[in-house]
């Protein structure tokens, strides 16, 4: 990453530097307008999709201001792998395509168009963009088989190929792709729509070569990364030095005993530089929730970057922080482990690990962990009557409550950490494309962590299937024993997964990983996301903010006393009146905080026992005994149950005391 | 013809009466009087001693709407929706708008979860009652209502964009069971598809309608009361006017009025002196209003907010706003470090200057310091202020604090303000890709000219147009639009000819509603001017592209080649074989108004309008300096002056730096050179 020294010479104005930084921000942006305005993937359309500039070594200049976190950190990994491999043989008017996640990529699913751009028969850089493809082959709809054992069972994975060549369009390798892809044409439409944003892209970057000269602009794209690199630095160095470690899990590995898999994070800053070792984590697990290289370090820049959200992002970011991720971990997951589901996996634990770590270090952005990214993928045949035999995709993603903060409640119903510019879609729309029946859209009563300031509210979305045939639904997830966690004393959300109900059958819990279950016509699903974890320890939150919780029903009354200890009476709800007992309130917290303790040490099986008699709920078991069941049969997961006890010890029992 | 354009401001409100027959214009400014617009209305045409009934044209601009959803001072107002669907208000899109800073929340939702009511019913993608709706759940949630005091209330069913009968039936219902309840159904006002998009414009209506519709029919009352016979206008967002009636039920659409109307002046003062690139910068008492014409076109949105997340679904110009105005408050923050609004001290109390019980330090009160305004000469010395209460509180609460002397402490605060309202002009010109050196300001908005310069300097913008009349801008853009209605309506289609009876009898269908509403506003047919278009996207894009069509259509077939041609010129490249798809349709409606056209003023030399000299204080001087005094109403067309000079008018003060030039353009401009 050796900087160009010829260029420093050239005097480059505040002005001219400012226009050039903010000209290359607006060229990025203007790719995201261009593809949001003619993209085909509704999964791109709302937002799953990022843009860069990156300069001719394949470095990020610059990235789109409202990009998907989970791609910020490898685009420039895929462009320096595709420059590479296409070394000697790089000509103006090519276009090259990659989805491949060993080659810096993060899933199948994101699909990277480049562009290297000329000036003067030399190459000056390259506009890349990169979006979620709606469907990229392979046996489930949507891409996500959970039952893959490697990415040949979970669709194309695409190494760089040319599918302009010196101004040539490909046909037959663009057919060959999309042929092995559902909705071709739609895929054709993303390619093309992806393809005319980094000509747009091209075409501003020359305007600006023109104008300010060859030099100028490249001075720029070095002071842009230099810029961001000397900010970064100085924030670092203003910080004290030390080594900070957590973990945070994935529920489980299917090829393994129950029991959690563990990321563990150790952070160490060096005067002016962060070094993140991911070395303690467990091996790479038996399905898709791996992520590779490229995702992971995205996952320690994103997480990082939360902390200094004022600072731009492009690669002099990545020479003030790094990380090392061993192959053969979860983290690292090798060719051919499928990593499809890192995103819901693996990714999103890296970074709430990255916060409960900052959080100490910067108590004024501190944050307990946000609930857990999820897709739901139901698709088929649509026997709609004005449909008949169209194929259908309802293929959805919601929002969920983030962590609890220092002062401050969790944010609602809020797009997930992995991408916070995520726009969840609307069911008004679904429902003119799909044959499906939204149940409801709304917020989950009692989903948020307890805390002093609780979590974010979590949502539920569900549906019932109307005329269709030959349909599946999938679901990418976790979280159902790994719950949602709190910090300095705070409770955890709730477990997610999703719930059938068959036409002529009672609910069933399907968890949170599965693919390709048959449904059919009359059949409902729904599923909640949970709230984020509770700050600080629930029984010191003003009984006043329990009961306007309780007024708006985020929190029932029910819970407010065994969450909260607050004693709150219903006067006319009609009215919103609503009283609090401070009598019964300070008796019910004495009682709690006498026993919170002991009730975390009682035996898993009888609280299990418990449980299956209905003499306690889920979120008794989750937040009072700290005891994990396989939920759909009520059997006690011991190991489990040791685990998530030592991590609500650690989390909550520690700052109570 | 006697004309009068107003514009309600935050702090002020302004007048403009043109008396085309004599040429005589007259302005004036007096103080906004929040609690009830009229009266400062009123009190500025009796200032312009214009008779009320000699006036055959009234049409203005409000900042109430705005500033109501700004401060949310609405009224508590109750959602009524489909069962399972009470939290999309607040799930929204779900996105964060800076998403990197997990302390950054978006706004909360308008109308809080506990007032946000289910009933039972339900209507499918294609129309068809899936669920009836139940009539018991209606009443028992109106009586709710009721109960809590809550007559405004927005009606958003799912679906409810095909089929408005579910929708109109709660209607009736709260009607009946309520009669005092103000009720807005998302089908009528914007009958498109997307839940949250549809039901948070509703609720912006709503909560907007009982603000606007109070002050609008007292406004009309009284001047109807004195002998007003015609029609009073109201500037939308779109850029067009309409009668109090219509914005009275449509009044989310002057969420933007006084802006715009601002926006269209800028834009003609502009063209008046050639430049066909202009940034529009508009500094009142709380706000920088910023606005961008290129090529002689104002930048439109469809997509507009006050708050981040909860969008208005009616055109707008394109304005970024930021807290930096006359009143905005210096203070100290946490870090110790000095900052300028967003909180501002408005009209009233106003800056410590005004001796109105202000006591805190704004820009304005630094600007007294500095001698770039003359307190004696507020309003033309009509209004009662002074230098002392200004020295105070900038000793008190920015000169002690940072152990500066109080003339260092007012630069600072100036220097600061001056910051915030570049990065405002870089929202609208850097930051879209236009480079702010091919643009003139147009400054206006009683502060804009004193800062503009300053700001133009900062980001190499080589001119700044000031308009003879600055402080009242808005008011003069009232008088440049005529009557515009719109009305969008999804529909969803193959664009083949098979659909072109369907697709004409839909336009027909939202062309009589248009034609209604403008004929409902005395509009004569043969000054209607109807614009038609239909929006298009190849079948599984998401977005869709307006192209214009007439009625009768010409056939699909043509209109489907101008979509390919169309996207061909914004995107940059099309696709014949693909199918092509109708997603909506929309018509404009205009009733023309007659413009005024304003005189040439008499030409005259610099010397006449020289005042003396008075010490100001110039950062990049160093400190005070001489500088010459003009009056502008007695500067003549092609004086030209250098700075630096203050120049002082009524309405406004014009700040000249040190080395700009200066020279009166015919129609009374000043173009400044930076």
């Amino acid at each position: 990453m050796s900087q160009t020294d010829a260029h420093t010479d050239i005097d480059l104005d505040p002005v001219t530097f400012e226009v050039l930084r903010s000209s290359f921000t607006n060229l990025v942006d203007r790719m995201a307008e261009q593809i949001q305005r003619t993209c085909y993937s509704f999964v791109i359309y709302n937002r799953d999709f990022s843009n860069c500039l990156n300069d001719a070594e394949g470095n990020t200049v610059m990235q789109g201001s409202q990009d998907i976190a989970v791609h910020v950190g490898t685009l420039h990994y895929t462009c320096k792998e595709t420059l590479e491999y296409f070394e000697g043989n790089i000509n103006p008017g090519d276009v090259y395509i990659v989805n491949d996640p060993y080659l810096g990529a993060t899933h199948i699913n994101d699909v990277r168009i480049m562009r290297p751009v000329f000036y003067d028969d030399e190459l000056i850089a390259v506009t890349q963009s990169n979006g979620h493809w709606a469907d990229v082959g392979g046996p489930s709809p949507g891409s996500f088989n959970i039952e893959a054992n490697s990415h040949f069972a979970e669709g194309l994975r695409i190494p760089p190929l040319k599918i302009w060549d010196r101004g040539e369009f490909q046909d037959d390798v663009a057919n060959l792709l999309v042929t092995n892809m559902r909705l071709s044409e739609d895929r054709m439409g993303d390619l093309r729509a992806q393809t005319e944003a980094t000509r747009i892209a091209e075409e501003r970057l020359l305007e600006l070569v023109e104008k300010y000269g060859i030099d100028t602009v490249k001075t720029a794209f070095d002071e842009s990364k230099n810029y961001v690199e000397r900010i970064m630095r100085e924030r670092i160095r203003e910080l004290p030095d030390g080594t900070w470690r957590t973990q945070d899990y994935i529920d489980g590995d299917p090829a393994d005993e129950e029991g959690f898999v563990t990321i563990d994070v150790e952070m160490t800053i060096d005067d002016d530089e962060v070094h993140y070792d991911l070395s303690g984590s467990d091996d790479y697990i038996g399905n898709f929730l791996n992520s590779t290289y490229g995702t992971s370090f995205s996952a320690v820049i994103a997480g990082t970057k939360m902390f200094f959200p004022d600072v731009p992002l492009n690669s002099g970011m990545y020479r003030v922080v790094d990380a090392t991720l061993p192959e053969g971990t979860v983290v690292n997951a090798p060719e051919p482990v499928p990593v499809t589901g890192s995103v819901a996996g693996a990714y999103e634990k890296v970074m709430n690990a990255i916060f409960e770590m900052w959080s100490e270090v910067l108590p004024e952005r501190a944050m307990a962990c946000a609930f857990n990214l999820e897709y739901l993928l139901s698709g088929g045949t649509d026997r709609r009557p004005d449909r008949d035999g169209e194929e259908f995709m309802w293929y959805d993603w919601m929002a969920g409550g983030w962590g609890g903060r220092d002062g401050l409640d969790g944010a609602n119903a809020t797009a997930p950490v992995f991408g916070a510019g995520l726009a969840v879609q609307s069911l008004e729309g679904q429902e003119r494309d799909t044959p499906l029946l939204t149940s409801q859209h709304s917020i989950v009563t009692d989903s948020a962590g307890p805390g002093e300031f609780r979590g974010g509210c979590g949502v539920e979305k569900g549906g019932r299937l109307l005329e269709c045939e030959n349909s599946v639904i999938s679901y990418c997830s976790d979280r159902a024993y790994s719950v949602t966690w709190g910090l300095d004393g705070g409770l955890p959300g709730v477990p997610h997964g999703v719930t059938l109900t068959r036409a002529d059958g009672d609910p069933k819990d399907l968890g949170t990983v599965f693919s390709n279950r048959p449904i059919e016509t009359g059949d409902q699903f729904t599923r909640p996301s949970s709230g984020g974890g509770g700050f600080g320890d629930p029984l010191e939150r003003d009984p006043d903010a329990v009961r306007e919780d309780v007024i708006d029903d985020y929190v029932s009354i029910e819970r407010a006393a065994k969450d909260y200890g607050v004693v709150i009476d219903a006067i006319d709800p009609d009215l919103c009146e609503y009283e609090i007992d401070y009598e019964a309130t300070a008796a019910k917290r004495d009682h709690i905080r006498e026993h919170r303790e002991g009730w975390l040490e009682e035996d898993p099986k009888s609280v299990a026992e418990r449980y299956r008699a209905g003499e306690l709920d889920q979120l008794d078991l989750v937040r009072r005994y700290g005891v994990i069941l396989e939920w759909e049969s009520g059997e006690l997961l011991g190991r489990t149950t040791a685990q998530f006890r030592e991590m609500l010890e650690r989390r909550a029992v520690a700052e109570w005391r | 013809m006697t004309r009068a354009g107003i514009d309600i401001g935050g702090t002020f409100t302004d007048l403009i009466i043109f008396d085309e027959e004599t040429g005589r214009i007259e302005i004036t400014k007096t103080p906004s009087t929040p609690d009830n617009s009229a009266e400062g209305v009123i009190n500025g045409l009796t200032k312009a001693e214009t008779a009320i009934s000699d006036l055959d044209f009234f049409s203005h601009g409000s900042t109430v709407g705005t500033n109501a959803l700004i401060e949310r001072d609405l009224p508590r107002t109750g959602l009524i929706t489909t069962a399972g669907f009470r939290d999309v208000h607040e799930i929204r899109d779900a996105t964060k708008e800076d998403v990197w800073d997990a302390y950054t929340d978006v706004a909360d939702p308008y109308v809080t979860r506990r007032d946000r009511l289910e009933v039972t019913e339900r209507i499918d993608y294609n129309g068809e009652v899936v669920t009836p709706l139940d009539e018991g759940d209606v009443r028992e949630v109106v009586q709710v209502f009721k109960k809590r005091s809550i007559d405004t209330i927005a009606i958003s069913l799912i679906n409810a964009y095909v089929n408005g009968d579910h929708e109109r039936r709660v209607q009736e219902i709260v009607e009946d069971e309520h009669p005092d309840a103000f009720v807005c159904c998302s089908h009528e006002i914007l009958p498109e598809m997307f839940e949250h998009e549809r039901t948070s414009t509703t609720i912006v209506n709503a909560a907007l309608v009982p603000v606007v519709r109070e002050y609008l029919t007292d406004l009309a009352d009284q001047l109807e009361s004195r002998g007003y016979e015609n029609d009073v206008l109201a500037m939308h967002s779109g850029g067009g006017v309409m009668t109090t009636e219509a914005i009275a039920y449509y009044a989310a659409r002057i969420a933007n009025s006084g802006p715009t109307a601002g926006a269209i002046a800028g834009q003609y003062i502009a063209e008046q002196c050639g430049f066909d690139n202009a940034i529009g910068f508009d500094m009142g008492g709380t706000s920088v209003d910023v606005s961008l014409t290129y090529g002689g076109d104002i930048e439109m949105t469809d997509e507009w907010a006050v708050e981040y997340g909860y969008p208005i679904m009616f055109p707008s110009t394109d304005i970024k706003t930021i807290g930096a105005g006359g009143g905005s408050i210096a203070w100290i923050d946490e870090g110790g470090s000095l900052r300028v609004g967003p909180r501002s001290q408005g009209a009233d109390p106003g800056p410590a200057c005004y001796m109105r019980g202000g006591d805190k330090p704004t820009i304005t009160d630094a600007n007294v310091l500095l001698g770039w305004v003359d307190p004696d000469k507020f309003l033309g010395g009509e209004m009662d202020a002074t230098a002392g209460p200004s020295r105070d509180v900038i000793e008190r609460d920015v000169a002690d604090p940072l152990d500066l002397d109080v003339t260092e402490a007012a630069s600072a605060i100036e220097q600061i303000a001056i910051a915030n309202m570049c990065n405002a002009v870089r929202l609208v010109s850097t930051s879209k890709g236009y480079d702010p050196r091919d643009f003139a300001i147009v400054a206006f908005g009683g502060a804009g000219p004193m800062h503009a310069a300053h700001v133009a300097r900062e980001m190499n913008i080589p001119n700044v147009i000031v308009p003879p009349y600055p402080g009242i801008n808005s008011a003069l853009g009232c008088l440049l639009v005529d009557v515009e209605h719109d009305l969008s309506k999804t529909f969803v289609a193959n664009a083949t000819e098979e659909i072109a009876d369907d697709l004409e009898a839909t336009l027909a269908e939202v062309e009589s509603e248009i034609l209604e509403r403008l004929r409902a506003e005395e509009i004569e047919d043969d000054q209607i001017r109807l614009e038609h278009e239909v929006k298009m996207r190849y079948a599984g894009q998401w977005r869709s592209l307006a192209v214009p069509c007439s009625l009768p259509i010409e056939s699909v077939d043509e209109i489907r080649e101008r979509f390919h041609e169309e996207h061909e010129r914004v995107y940059a490249y099309s696709d014949r074989d693909a199918t092509v798809e109708i997603y909506g349709i929309r018509v404009t409606g205009r009733g023309l108004v007659e413009k005024p056209s304003f005189p040439e003023i008499e030409s005259g030399s610099v010397e006449g309008a020289h005042l003396g000299t008075r010490e100001v204080y110039f950062e990049d001087a160093g400190g005070f300096i001489e500088t010459d005094l003009y009056q502008r109403e007695q500067l003549g067309a092609g004086a030209t002056f250098s700075g630096p000079a203050i120049v002082e008018q009524m309405d406004s003060t014009v700040v000249v730096p040190p080395e700009a030039s200066v020279e009166v353009e015919q129609t009374g401009n000043l173009i400044i050179e930076i």
